[in-house]
């Protein structure tokens, strides 16, 4: 089935995009397929599992339910966006320090997810970090080591807060 | 299979309302149900497809005097961190604390999720619990035109609404509850959210006098719509709090709910388990309501 | 030799035991490691497979025509491209299929320029079929004048297994207690995050190259070549980074050959991948089984026989699900000193999905009984199951009725360490008190445990891995290994051991492992093998580096070479750690010196087990270990919902090596494990697949983990590298039963057929409440 196409502007990882996209298309596809950014994976399809998880205007959402011409106008991050020109953000690093990658598949959606929540709420609780993973499915490492990771960027950020 | 000839995003309710007026278009917002259905192919796109989370007046939680007023768009995660709805009505919070995952209450809407009238619509039992009314409007004669539909009557069948094809849930109302009101949600599940639910239980009531009134009782996935439980209503309405009788007033509401809630057997769960349920959830959260 | 003016002595260090970052974490972290899911090649089609839907069907015609006419079509094959292409340890399936006997038989395939096109052709194909009875348990496959699912396999009978030892009748004599229950371990499936993903291209000298997640990649070519009627040696086998395996990758599916049965048609690249949708009904499954176990003891709780009647679904073709029979007998005859053992298992055709190797392989199933059965003895005996299980444990030096040579073992140490860590006994007591008490809320408290192979298991004729390894002028170091890293770590682990002999750093050490046509054989990544048997190989080779480098240095430097160490990126004097030249500037001298030398070392490491043998009397593992579990729940008897509050973990792991890497193992293997007790089940009804979603297939996530209090017991085993261990399979076998009988403690409720789901559990407290009425 085709569907008509049309021109969106956003901002990507800080950047400017403008391209063509078919109306039903949707954002996860739109960033793989359309822009090679393979770092978001399709998983499910669904929203059940997180691994497509990216930030829109600041959000996290499943980029596979969001359709990609509602990206217009728009500030969007995807997990190529969060190194800093320096190597790894922080929670990056956590999570290659703490051991919390195996597969690594799910991990781009999971360190966003991570990401977001300790942005949003400097003083993450460990039972408030599980909440607030339970849309990000992992088949490898029991989530524990991510917990961890997710711990120690928290109490890096209190005790010197430029992190 | 329908081809898509024009894609909208308007920012504007009597553009997008004129654009619907021909009852051919395909509304999202979020896309969190859209998405999913029409991949799966359970669901069809029609020639237009509508953004409407664009449009102006759509958005925000405003409380003028008694009456509050939902925007559709408003996301699921705007409900849950609303001050304003902690304060007023938490029983509808505490639903949007149990909704999904985040990813997904950032981007859902409210308006969504009553248009997608599943049975097992998380945002439907506590706003059934306020005794909340959508507002519907289309554009017809020239303008905008709007109606109001108790919430207890907008629901038809497992997606299906009493709302035409060219109107748009543009609001969500209720009156600001009466003092000593305190509403309760419950869901099954052993996880906390990422959940279709099994069934799910809210109540409402006015708690004084030593007694329930005004006792509204909601339930999910447990008939082919959301539901006011009326009998279960009618075996608490005036009943008093006083620990003699209270067990045989939960014994008694309890026995009833058999007749309000008729669950079948499903891939997630039988008929018996979720009859099961909703007894249980009935006796909780009757009894964390008392306990307030 | 090095001028100094002071020199600074480089202290011995050892890397054994510390933690290790994973190599390529990094890249992982931040989206830029391309998986074998986001490769584009340059011409590449997809590939899409039509499946049947339906679970019996005669195929009365296929129409392809129209298909083959839709613009962006290169290719339309169907069951008669692959006639005759037989492949499966049996050999009783093909690419295509000539009849339908389960839901998702590949009667299709198409390679087009996009996924859009693909699926549109799909569509166009109208395919005529005849529904036929079907039957959709071993039972209803058993019985006489069933419908068979494969002409030749008459009583649609599959794979049969047997081993006794011992006079069975004599021993049932001699127990006071017997317990006798049947066990219905149940489907579910691997659910990799990267859904299964193939692709395949041939060149014009008729060579195959396929990219493919397999962990058995020397194996594999042998089992996907005749599915394609072509010569082993002509498939490359190039293994990019992937999104997960746990087993579900150790045998040839249908979607491998059709990508390079489509590759071969059109003379492009094809891509296969499945959707999610796709991945629930077409990938391999656990093996489900019906487990009638028989466990007898004397009156002072000695164990006297074992016996296990296993019937096997096999469903529609024989992959690895139901070879798990030579890993049950294991259990049976070797879970705890068991004197008489009798175990025969049947496995039977049937029109249900079929099941591959599933981390725990057999052993899940078989120790949810086993475990079950010592703590329900135990109550019999009117004893606490740790004194129960401590009279019965073998010792170091014990040899299991199939001949396991328990060299070290470890199991006593594990179940006092867990026992008293978790207080178990104590807690079981006072938790079964409290069992008939009124209140909502219980807690219970159970002891598991279970043996598992920990040196490879020599089930093929080789358990080996070749190994080699070169060290450049920049004594960087190269590691060409037949291991596969699929996720497990096994990559952190070689360097790790490389760095730990040479003294360079983890950072200096490449691996290459992922090209059939360089890296050396490995049987594969499975029974818990690759720590044990690659870092023996990975040892085995850099000590001979070390050697040549060792002697050269010393007749460089004029210093006996057994006197000399390397540490640090130098060479040193071990004693005195003084070094004395820069290992990269050694290595250039021995480059450029008269009669060049560089540093290229091979190995061939094969384990000193024994090979199963058709009677199943062999030490067919360099290594066994055990586990003891703890696990301790809360139990909402209305709701039936098990919240597992925490679980206390004593492995034996022989020797720490990567702490970090083990730690993270046995988390995912418990989490895979809590999936299979608590909440993930296939619901198959009539051969079809009613939950294949996320939504409705419940696998478990962050807020359910509960917290881990783990104890490595380190036996230092005499055969693994630096005294290690296998371990990752033990945490997803002992999990479940540990749960299973800390419902009991709080309940009194037994579920013998998991998972212990709410409505499970709901309905058991529910009945036995009614039936104490």
């Amino acid at each position: 089935m085709k569907s008509v196409e049309t021109e969106i502007r956003f901002k990507l990882n800080g950047r400017e995009v403008c391209l063509k996209v078919p109306v039903t298309m949707k954002t996860l596809a739109m960033l793989r397929d359309k822009l090679g950014m393979t770092g978001t994976k399709y998983a499910c399809g669904e929203g059940e599992c997180g691994a497509c998880t990216v930030k829109i205007d600041g959000k996290t959402v499943n980029s596979c339910l969001m359709y990609a011409v509602d990206c217009d106008g728009r500030e969007v991050v995807t997990i190529e966006g969060l190194r800093t020109p320096e190597g790894l953000n922080p929670m990056q690093q956590a999570f290659v320090d703490h051991g919390a990658v195996q597969c690594g598949f799910c991990m781009p959606g999971m360190i966003m997810q991570a990401d977001s929540l300790v942005e949003n709420n400097p003083n993450l609780t460990r039972e408030e970090a599980q909440r607030g993973l339970e849309g990000n499915l992992c088949r490898c490492t029991g989530y524990t080591k991510v917990l961890d990771a997710v711990d120690a960027v928290v109490e890096a950020k209190k005790c010197c807060g430029r992190c | 299979m329908q081809e898509i000839t024009t894609y909208l995003a308007p920012r504007r309710l009597d553009e997008a309302l004129q654009a619907m007026a021909d009852g051919a278009a395909t509304v999202f917002c979020g896309g969190t149900d859209l998405a999913p259905q029409t991949e799966s192919g359970v669901r069809q796109y029609t020639a237009k497809l509508l953004n409407i989370r664009r449009i102006e007046g759509l958005a925000g939680i405003e409380v003028r005097g008694d009456k509050v007023r939902i925007g559709a768009v408003t996301t699921i995660s705007e409900i849950r961190c609303s001050p304003v709805l902690a304060e007023i009505a938490p029983v509808l919070v505490e639903a949007a604390e149990h909704f999904a995952s985040e990813q997904i209450r950032n981007a859902a809407s409210v308006g969504g999720n009553l248009c997608n009238a599943s049975p097992a619509g998380d945002m439907s039992p506590p706003l059934l619990v306020l005794d909340a009314s959508v507002e519907l409007a289309c554009w017809r004669d020239g303008a905008v035109q709007t109606r109001q539909v108790p919430l207890d009557q907008f629901f038809v069948s497992p997606g299906k609404t009493v709302k035409l094809p060219q109107e748009l849930l543009t609001a969500i109302l209720f009156d600001r509850p009466a003092a000593g009101f305190v509403g309760r949600f419950r869901k099954s599940g052993p996880r906390p959210a990422l959940e279709i639910s099994t069934v799910s239980v809210a109540l409402g009531a006015r708690v004084a006098d030593d007694r329930l009134s005004d006792v509204r009782v909601a339930m999910g996935s447990v008939a082919p719509t959301p539901l006011r439980a009326r009998h279960v209503e009618a075996a608490l309405e005036g009943k008093p709090l006083d620990a003699a009788t209270w067990a045989a007033t939960i014994a008694a509401a309890v026995a009833v709910t058999a007749e309000d809630a008729k669950p079948i057997d499903d891939v997630r769960a039988s008929a018996w388990y979720r009859g099961h349920l909703v007894r249980v959830f009935v006796e909780e959260v009757l009894n964390e309501v008392r306990g307030n | 030799m090095e001028k100094n003016a002071t020199v600074t002595p480089i202290a011995k260090k050892t890397l054994i035991g510390q933690s290790v970052k994973k190599p390529d974490a990094p890249d992982k972290a931040t989206g830029k490691t391309r998986y074998i899911n986001d490769m584009v090649l340059p011409q590449m089609l997809i590939g899409k497979v039509l499946f049947a839907g339906r679970p019996h069907a005669r195929i009365v015609s296929i129409d392809t025509s129209a298909a083959e006419k839709l613009p962006g079509v290169y290719a339309v094959l169907t069951g008669k491209d692959a006639a005759g292409l037989k492949f499966g340890f049996v050999r009783d399936n093909v690419a295509l299929k000539d009849k339908v006997r389960c839901e998702h038989d590949e009667i299709a395939a198409v390679a087009a320029e996009t996924e859009e096109i693909a699926s549109h052709a799909l569509e166009l194909i109208k395919v005529e079929y005849e529904d036929l009875p079907g039957v959709f348990t071993p039972e209803a496959g058993a019985l006489a004048g069933a419908p068979l699912v494969h002409d030749n396999f008459p009583g649609n009978k599959s794979l049969h297994f047997e081993f006794k030892h011992g006079d069975l009748a004599a021993a049932e004599a001699a127990s006071e207690f017997v317990v006798d229950s049947v066990f219905r371990p149940h489907h579910v499936t691997h659910c990799c995050m990267g859904t299964s993903c193939a692709i395949a291209d041939f060149d014009h000298n008729g060579k195959l190259t396929i990219w493919t997640q397999t962990q058995y990649p020397y194996n594999y070519k042998m089992d996907l070549a005749p599915a394609l009627g072509i010569n082993p040696g002509d498939i490359r086998v190039m293994q990019p980074p992937v999104g997960g395996a746990f087993g579900s990758k150790l045998d040839v599916y249908p979607y491998e050959p059709i990508a390079a049965l489509l590759a071969r048609k059109t003379g492009r690249p094809v891509k296969v991948i499945y959707s999610r949708e796709e991945e629930f009904k077409a990938a391999p499954t656990r093996q489900a089984a019906i487990i009638h176990m028989r466990t007898g003891c004397t009156r002072d709780g000695v164990l006297t026989f074992r016996s296990a009647d296993v019937l096997l679904d096999n469903g529609a073709y024989t992959s690895w699900g139901p070879t798990i029979p030579v890993i049950m007998m294991r259990t049976t005859s070797g879970h705890y000193r068991v004197p008489v053992v009798d175990f025969k298992a049947q496995a039977i055709y049937t029109n249900n999905p079929y099941a591959g190797s599933f981390r725990g392989y057999g052993n899940v199933q078989t120790t949810y009984a086993t475990a079950q059965q010592m703590d329900m003895l135990a109550d019999m005996v009117d004893m606490d199951p740790l004194e129960f299980h401590l009279k019965n444990a073998q010792l170091s030096g014990e040899v299991t009725p199939q001949k396991s040579f328990l060299r070290e073992c470890a199991l006593a140490e594990c179940l006092e360490t867990a026992a008293k860590a978790s207080d178990y006994s104590q807690k079981r007591k006072a938790y079964a008190a409290l069992r008939d008490q009124p209140g909502r809320y219980k807690k219970g408290i159970g002891l598991a445990s279970s043996i598992h192979n920990a040196g490879g298991a020599k089930i093929h004729k080789s358990d080996g891995i070749g190994t080699i390894l070169k060290v450049d002028d920049y004594a960087r170091v190269t590691v060409i290994t037949g291991a596969s890293e699929i996720g497990q770590g096994i990559d952190a682990v070689i360097t790790l051991i490389v760095a730990e002999e040479l003294g360079v750093p983890v950072e200096h050490v490449t691996i290459v492992n992922n090209d059939s046509d360089i890296a050396p054989w490995d049987v594969g990544v499975h029974a818990s093998r690759t720590t044990f048997i690659a870092g023996n190989g990975t040892r085995r080779a850099a000590q001979k580096a070390k050697a040549q480098i060792l002697n050269a240095a010393a007749k460089m430097l004029n210093e006996p070479a057994d006197t000399l160490e390397l540490r640090g990126g130098s060479v040193v004097r071990d004693q005195c750690g003084t070094p004395i030249i820069k290992l990269d500037r050694l290595l250039r001298q021995m480059h450029f010196q008269a009669v060049p030398e560089l540093v290229m070392v091979t190995d061939y490491y094969e384990p000193n087990s024994e090979p199963e043998g058709a009677k199943h009397i062999s030490d067919h593992s360099a290594a066994y270990s055990h586990a003891v579990h703890v696990a301790e729940i809360t139990v909402d008897t209305l709701t039936g919902e098990i919240k597992v509050d925490k679980v206390t973990v004593a492995q034996d792991v022989g020797r720490v090596i990567n702490r970090m890497g083990l730690e993270g193992q046995i988390e995912g293997g418990i989490a895979i494990g809590l999936g299979y007790a608590l909440s993930e089940n296939m619901r198959i009804e009539k051969g079809m697949l009613r939950n294949p979603c996320f939504r409705d297939y419940k696998l478990i996530t962050a807020p359910e983990m509960p917290p881990l209090d783990m104890h490595f017991i380190e036996s230092n085993c005499a055969e693994g590298p630096y005294g290690a261990k296998g371990i990752s399979e033990l945490p997803t076998i002992v999990i479940a039963p540990a749960i299973a009988n800390a419902l009991y403690n709080a309940t009194g409720v037994r579920i013998f057929n998991p998972p212990m789901s709410p409505e499970t559990v709901a309905r058991a407290i529910h009945e036995t409440r009614q039936a104490g009425k």
